[in-house]
């Protein structure tokens, strides 16, 4: 039992690390194994390469920045979608519940459309996505308590509202340089990734990953509801309020650098509840790891079908919708 | 250990029960019957801390559960709810592991321990073969001996149960209180119950059990004593507007197992 647990977290810290991997050796470029395996060589022995810069630069700026990001993305959104599925105790909901997607779409909308320079569409999305969450939060608020019910009824009133104004920006947006711009990013893509991204997105990506997974116990304990998790000796406000602003930061941290990309936050946290049960002392580990896997695979797909991206928010959805059928058809649905 | 001085509450602008004394001690089940709708629940919402009384005091083991928090109030006073809306298919050791909630840290999760103490609740309500089937397939009766389970993992010296035996068929009723006889005699458990069937403290009182009924009807506590002086046929028709009879039923061991016969309602 003990080794078999061993084997398995084993598991889901190589596997996303192979994806990264593998990911070095896809692309539209003709770069042959062999001199990709002679760039990898010769940087880990720090060695000059006698092979062209350009070859280097596409495996180590172009390639390896951009599969890191996807992990780190996907992870991010698996994690916050299995993490609100149990907190707001619906198998239902992703990480968008509370807004922060409409939030940061309209956040880099706004950005796209007074600024022309990209550096602040993050800052600018990040920063709604995290206002928006927070007024679901505020409305959601009765007394000194936050019942599910609240919250969800905030969320969708704080998400209809950023929606209309992201449907406002794209109307008055100029038709021929901004509205693309704006439409192609509200599509999600991580084709624009580079290391200066991954540093951007990945500290609250990378606080709310270790805030959720340091507090994935209590989850199960919040999902009995706020009278019996009280009972049980839980401070649910407290708790829920942790579990909120981590999965907000880590959520807000991937839309700001890759767009919105659905359906990862909802459906690899039902991934994972088949292959490892709804535990989530396991299962938020483990949609972590399903999550960065699939956003790799799915955006290195991308990349290999057409000459032009086709982007994730588009891919996720044609790739993952089959997968969960035939997985759902497989496990039976593990339980419902 | 547990006290209620002149206890009440009331929402907003409606009273829902005034002036409530009682007292539990060590080893004791204390019965509240009463009428749907007359507090039963809010009473057992305040001694658990979720609601804040308007008047009065609770003191468990002689604190204020005012200013005890979750996390200590845990340690003291376990939980049964009436059973519950299920949303995820756990399975039965994850469900009685949460008992263990509060003698786990913010960021921790149980230990080999902690899964020790909760195999050991499971086999207290003798479903330790039920340990790793989905707490959603279970029956009734089942998932209510899984969440006693998860009250004794909490190792708490009492536990308070809402309507434990509701939706039951006659087994399993009797499996519950079984259950239930079993842990206060062995292990000086004390129980705070609400209950709509009165028969069930005759039950415990035929089983040589400490009870206290307390008949709660027009916002308070009308009566309170042990069941055969208070259960009577005109104590039931004041509080519940029916015509009973109360009969005695002479048991193998030659005790007597007193059982409410309701007859009619009240015109």
């Amino acid at each position: 039992m003990a080794t078999r647990k061993k084997v398995f977290y084993i598991l889901l810290i190589l596997s996303p690390l192979a994806f990264i991997f593998l990911s070095l050796f896809v692309g539209r470029y003709p770069l042959s194994i062999s001199s990709i395996v002679n760039i990898l060589i010769c940087k880990i022995t720090a060695n000059p390469c006698n092979l062209p810069d350009q070859y280097n630069s596409i495996v180590w700026e172009i390639r390896m920045p951009r599969a890191i990001l996807g992990a780190l993305v996907g992870g991010a959104l698996a994690i916050s979608g299995a993490s609100f599925q149990g907190l707001f105790r619906n198998p239902l909901v992703s990480s968008g519940l509370l807004g922060v997607s409409s939030g940061a779409g309209f956040g880099a909308a706004l950005a796209i459309l007074l600024f022309s320079s990209t550096s602040y569409t993050y800052v600018f999305a990040f920063f709604f996505g995290g206002l928006a969450v927070l007024a679901s939060y505020l409305i959601g608020r009765t007394y000194n308590t936050t019942p599910a019910i609240m919250l969800v009824l905030g969320g969708v009133i704080v998400s209809s509202v950023f929606s209309a104004l992201i449907s406002f920006a794209k109307y008055v947006a100029d038709p021929y340089n901004q509205l693309p711009t704006i439409v192609y990013w509200l599509m999600g893509s991580l084709a624009t990734a580079r290391y200066h991204d991954i540093v951007i997105g990945g500290i609250p990506m990378a606080a709310g990953i270790s805030g959720l997974i340091a507090i994935r116990w209590r989850i199960n304990v919040l999902s009995m509801g706020d009278k019996e998790a009280r009972s049980l000796g839980i401070d649910t406000v407290v708790n829920k309020g942790i579990v909120i602003a981590c999965a907000t930061l880590a959520t807000a941290g991937a839309v700001c650098v890759s767009g919105i990309i659905g359906w990862v936050g909802l459906v690899m946290p039902h991934i994972g509840r088949m292959l490892v049960g709804n535990d989530n002392k396991v299962l938020i580990p483990a949609s972590l790891s399903l999550g960065a896997c699939f956003l790799i695979f799915v955006d290195n797909l991308g990349r290999l079908i057409t000459g032009s991206e086709i982007p994730l928010g588009i891919l996720t959805a044609l790739v993952g919708g089959p997968f969960f059928v035939y997985l759902l058809k497989k496990t039976k649905g593990g339980g419902w | 250990m547990l006290e209620v001085i002149d206890a009440s509450f009331s929402y907003e602008r409606m009273d829902v029960f005034k002036n409530i004394n009682f007292r539990v001690n060590e080893g004791e089940i204390f019965c509240i019957v009463g009428p749907n709708g007359c507090g039963k629940t809010t009473l057992l919402d305040c001694l658990l801390g979720i609601l804040r009384l308007k008047r009065g005091e609770i003191l468990l083991n002689k604190r204020n559960i005012k200013t005890t928090s979750p996390g200590e109030t845990a340690k003291q006073l376990a939980y049964v709810p009436q059973l519950h809306e299920k949303t995820f298919p756990y399975s039965v050791i994850d469900i009685v592991l949460m008992g263990r909630a509060a003698h786990i840290g913010l960021f921790s999760a149980p230990s080999s321990r902690d899964v020790a103490v909760a195999e050991e609740a499971l086999e207290l309500v003798g479903l330790t073969s039920f340990k790793d089937r989905p707490y959603t397939q279970l029956s009734g009766g089942e998932a209510q001996l899984v969440l006693l389970a998860r009250a004794l993992a909490q190792k708490t010296k009492m536990i308070i149960m809402d309507e434990p035996t509701a939706h039951l068929d006659f087994k399993n009723e009797l499996t519950v209180l079984e259950t239930i006889v079993q842990l206060v005699s062995k292990t000086g458990l004390s129980i705070i119950m609400a209950t709509h069937f009165p028969n069930h403290a005759f039950y415990f009182e035929n089983n040589s059990i400490d009870i206290s009924v307390a008949l709660m009807s027009r916002m308070t506590f009308s009566a309170v004593g042990s069941p055969s002086e208070i259960l009577s046929e005109d104590n039931l028709k004041s509080i519940y507007s029916i015509n009973a009879k109360v009969v005695s039923h002479r048991m193998d061991n030659d005790s007597e197992l007193r059982q409410i016969i309701p007859i009619s309602t009240v015109a």
